[in-house]
């Protein structure tokens, strides 16, 4: 390649080549944030789940209590052993997968509580039993530690469960400022990128002006005076490479055509 | 004017620039690969390219004029200004761009006021970038890149001349193209020294590095927020003042007193009012400090009065104590000290004492001619007779100087400051101090401001950097002849 043709080639893939980077750096930091948004939503889509299946198993495993404690109902055992198991498999999962485990915490122990309370009572509480009581009765032993022991746990969970659910909600807050702050440094490369790219392709123009433009202008006007007025061919000007190539073979012909004349 | 030649220097200035960011990119790595790597690396890409663009079309020249030379000059400051703001707009974090742009003029002027309320969680390779934009700016942007143009020859000291001092120039000894090896000799090796001091006194590696930059540029970035007061040592405090005060002599002297040279540090006139103006401005502070027991012994307060005071005459602005708690005699002597700043020749910016030694006895010469009317009265400075001229400068150059401030002050009380921030911000930015009083202590940033006054400050910071009549020009180059 020659210096002119090198000089725009290079001037030209220098654009070409900035436009493919900020245009791959924009992909990849919109790709990010696309990434970031999904996780966020996944996250508290699963979050509301295992809130709502614990909740369920809580539910579950009171009603089954209601029926063993106050009604002395042990065809129900079975059922308080798989609500419990069943919230504690649900607890489990959830510290697996949470970001910020110091959400669930509290609900681990109330959790852990409520299940030593029930495992008292299927273990001791029920040994004032009598075959005389019905099942349909309700048992006022076992009424009054639903009401005193049981209940409060109960209370306690549900709440915990409750403020396992909302404190990961409001912890979306930051987490939506940091997709700011992403989005922001999603945008502020491409932009800075767009900015350079547009002072080159100023640069670019103002320097193919000076080293094409300019002088091809002033070599036509100089051939033009030299044609119409004879005026002796000169270019103002420095010229460099093909410009000062073609300057030459002019200067040369213009001599040659002299020879003729 | 050739603008393509102007273009091509100020790209070669753009790539040393990028060259530090990708120093601080690789420090970014060693770190684990901080936040900061990746829009360091971007920066340095777009910085290199910016810069290595015009090189494809312009060829090296071996002539410069000193119209073309000037806007080299002012043209490498604004754009290493702009460019060295994209890491800081990549990273994030409290950059925007008002941010962004008042950080890396404060680092390039070398005044280091910063907007960011917590210094600490940037990461290493932002917290390097830091001080390398302070540190090129301590030297100049383009005095580096004359260093590495090797064919320049005869045009090294049209573009120094303009970077430098005017009142500088005439103290170099030596021929042009010696200065800029005598600059970078002088400042490599004060920092390299500073590095391995406050390494012994107990920082490690890192903060060494970065403080030790960061005093020889007199810029006062540091990597704590609280500042030099982090450390509470006295070993650190000490080194730093000899530090701070040997970055404020003329680089030349320093080279001759250490080469052994005739006209050093000790023969100098300057140097003497220098070192005079921070012993005894120290312990006014001390005694002043001392007698309202702010500090319990004298040697505390002496401790804290002398970094203080060599901290703003020489524009560094590190700080160990708040010094919105000292005394009125202490706080006009550290605004007078603000004012005046170090020595010509120097990283420092401010008046200079030079012209404060000049503007003295020519109100003494003034005097005397009132009284022996007929008399021929010579002006001398380090036993050199002053020409009119230069004597002329001086006095524009300070009423000028002193009517910035003003303004500036007048603008930032418009914006709602009190008087105290507005003026004692004014002078430390145009001084390239760095911290001021009242809402810009020692200890406190320049987050709070309003993004006019943001403004305001970092064009005060360039006024300064480019001794004010470098920037004016620039907006007068179309009459120019």
């Amino acid at each position: 390649m020659t210096g002119l043709q090198k000089r725009i080639t290079i001037g030209f893939l220098s654009i070409v080549g900035l436009l493919f980077f900020s245009g791959m750096v924009s992909f990849w930091e919109l790709s990010n944030l696309s990434s970031d948004t999904d996780n966020i939503l996944k996250a508290n889509k699963r979050n509301i789940e295992l809130a709502k299946e614990m909740l369920d198993a809580a539910h579950a495993q009171n009603v089954a209590m209601i029926r063993v404690s106050v009604f002395a109902d042990s065809s129900y055992d079975s059922l308080c052993r798989a609500s419990i198991e069943r919230l504690e498999n649900t607890l489990a999962v959830a510290q697996n997968e949470a970001l910020e485990k110091s959400f669930l915490d509290s609900l681990a122990i109330a959790t852990t509580e409520l299940k030593l309370q029930t495992d008292n009572f299927m273990t001791f509480g029920r040994t004032h039993l009598n075959d005389t009581i019905p099942d349909s009765h309700p048992d006022p032993v076992g009424a009054k530690w639903y009401n005193e022991k049981y209940e409060a746990c109960y209370d306690k969970l549900t709440s915990a469960i409750k403020n396992y659910m909302t404190s990961t909600q409001s912890s979306l807050a930051p987490r939506a400022e940091q997709m700011k702050k992403n989005a922001y440094r999603a945008v502020t490369p491409v932009l800075i990128s767009l900015l350079v790219m547009i002072a080159i392709v100023l640069m670019l123009f103002y320097f193919t002006h000076i080293t094409c433009v300019k002088p091809v202008i002033r070599m036509n006007r100089g051939l033009g005076d030299y044609l119409s007025f004879k005026i002796p061919f000169t270019v103002r000007g420095e010229l460099k490479d093909e410009m000062l190539e073609l300057k030459e073979k002019i200067d040369a012909l213009i001599a040659y055509s002299k020879q003729f004349r | 004017m050739r603008v393509e030649v102007v273009l091509r220097y100020i790209g070669m200035v753009m790539l040393f620039i990028a060259s530090f960011m990708l120093l601080s990119a690789g420090i970014a790595y060693v770190s684990g690969m901080d936040s900061s790597f990746y829009p360091l690396l971007l920066s340095t890409l777009l910085t290199a390219l910016l810069g290595a663009f015009p090189m494809i079309f312009v060829e090296k020249q071996a002539q410069i004029t000193t119209k073309e030379s000037f806007c080299i000059v002012v043209g490498s400051w604004l754009i290493a200004c702009l460019v060295g703001t994209f890491p800081y707009l990549i990273w994030g974090g409290e950059f925007n761009f008002v941010n962004a742009w008042f950080e890396s003029v404060s680092g390039f002027t070398t005044t280091g006021g910063t907007i960011l309320t917590d210094i600490e969680i940037l990461p290493r390779g932002i917290q390097f970038w830091r001080m390398a934009s302070t540190w090129i700016g301590g030297m100049g942007v383009v005095m580096f890149a004359l260093v590495i143009l090797p064919s320049m020859g005869r045009n090294k000291m049209s573009l120094s001349n303009i970077e430098l001092s005017t009142m500088a120039k005439d103290n170099y000894h030596y021929h042009s193209q010696f200065v800029v090896q005598i600059l970078l000799v002088v400042y490599v090796g004060l920092t390299i020294f500073s590095t391995l001091l406050l390494k012994m006194a107990g920082m490690n590696w890192f903060d060494s590095l970065c403080h030790a930059m960061s005093a020889c540029a007199t810029s006062g970035f540091s990597t704590k927020n609280a500042s030099i007061a982090y450390f509470n040592s006295p070993m650190i405090d000490t080194i730093l003042i000899f530090t701070m005060a040997t970055a404020g002599v003329h680089f030349g002297l320093i080279y001759a007193t250490v080469t052994g040279k005739r006209n050093n540090i000790f023969r100098s006139e300057v140097s003497r009012w220098y070192f005079g103006m921070l012993l005894i401005g120290s312990l006014i502070i001390a005694v002043s400090i001392f007698s309202t027991d702010i500090y319990p012994t004298f040697t505390n307060a002496f401790r804290h009065a002398a970094f203080q005071f060599v901290s703003l005459v020489s524009t560094t602005g590190y700080a160990t104590a708040d010094t919105n708690t000292w005394t009125p005699l202490a706080t006009i002597i550290l605004i007078f000290g603000s004012l005046i700043c170090a020595s010509a020749g120097s990283t420092a910016g401010g008046i200079k004492v030079n012209r404060l030694i000049l503007a003295c006895k020519m109100i003494k010469a003034r005097v005397r001619q009132q009284q022996h009317p007929n008399a021929v009265i010579r002006i001398r400075l380090d036993g050199a007779v002053q020409e009119n001229d230069l004597l002329n400068s001086v006095s524009i150059f300070i009423v000028v100087y002193l009517l910035l401030v003003l303004a500036g002050t007048v603008f930032c009380t418009i914006c709602g400051l009190d008087l105290t921030t507005s003026f004692t911000g004014s002078v430390a930015c145009i001084g390239n101090v760095g911290p001021g009083f009242g809402e810009l202590g020692s200890m406190d940033n320049y987050a709070a401001m309003p993004v006019a006054v943001k403004f305001m400050f970092s064009t005060l910071m360039l006024f300064g950097r480019l001794e004010i009549f470098g920037l004016i020009q620039l907006f007068l180059i179309k009459w120019w002849r």
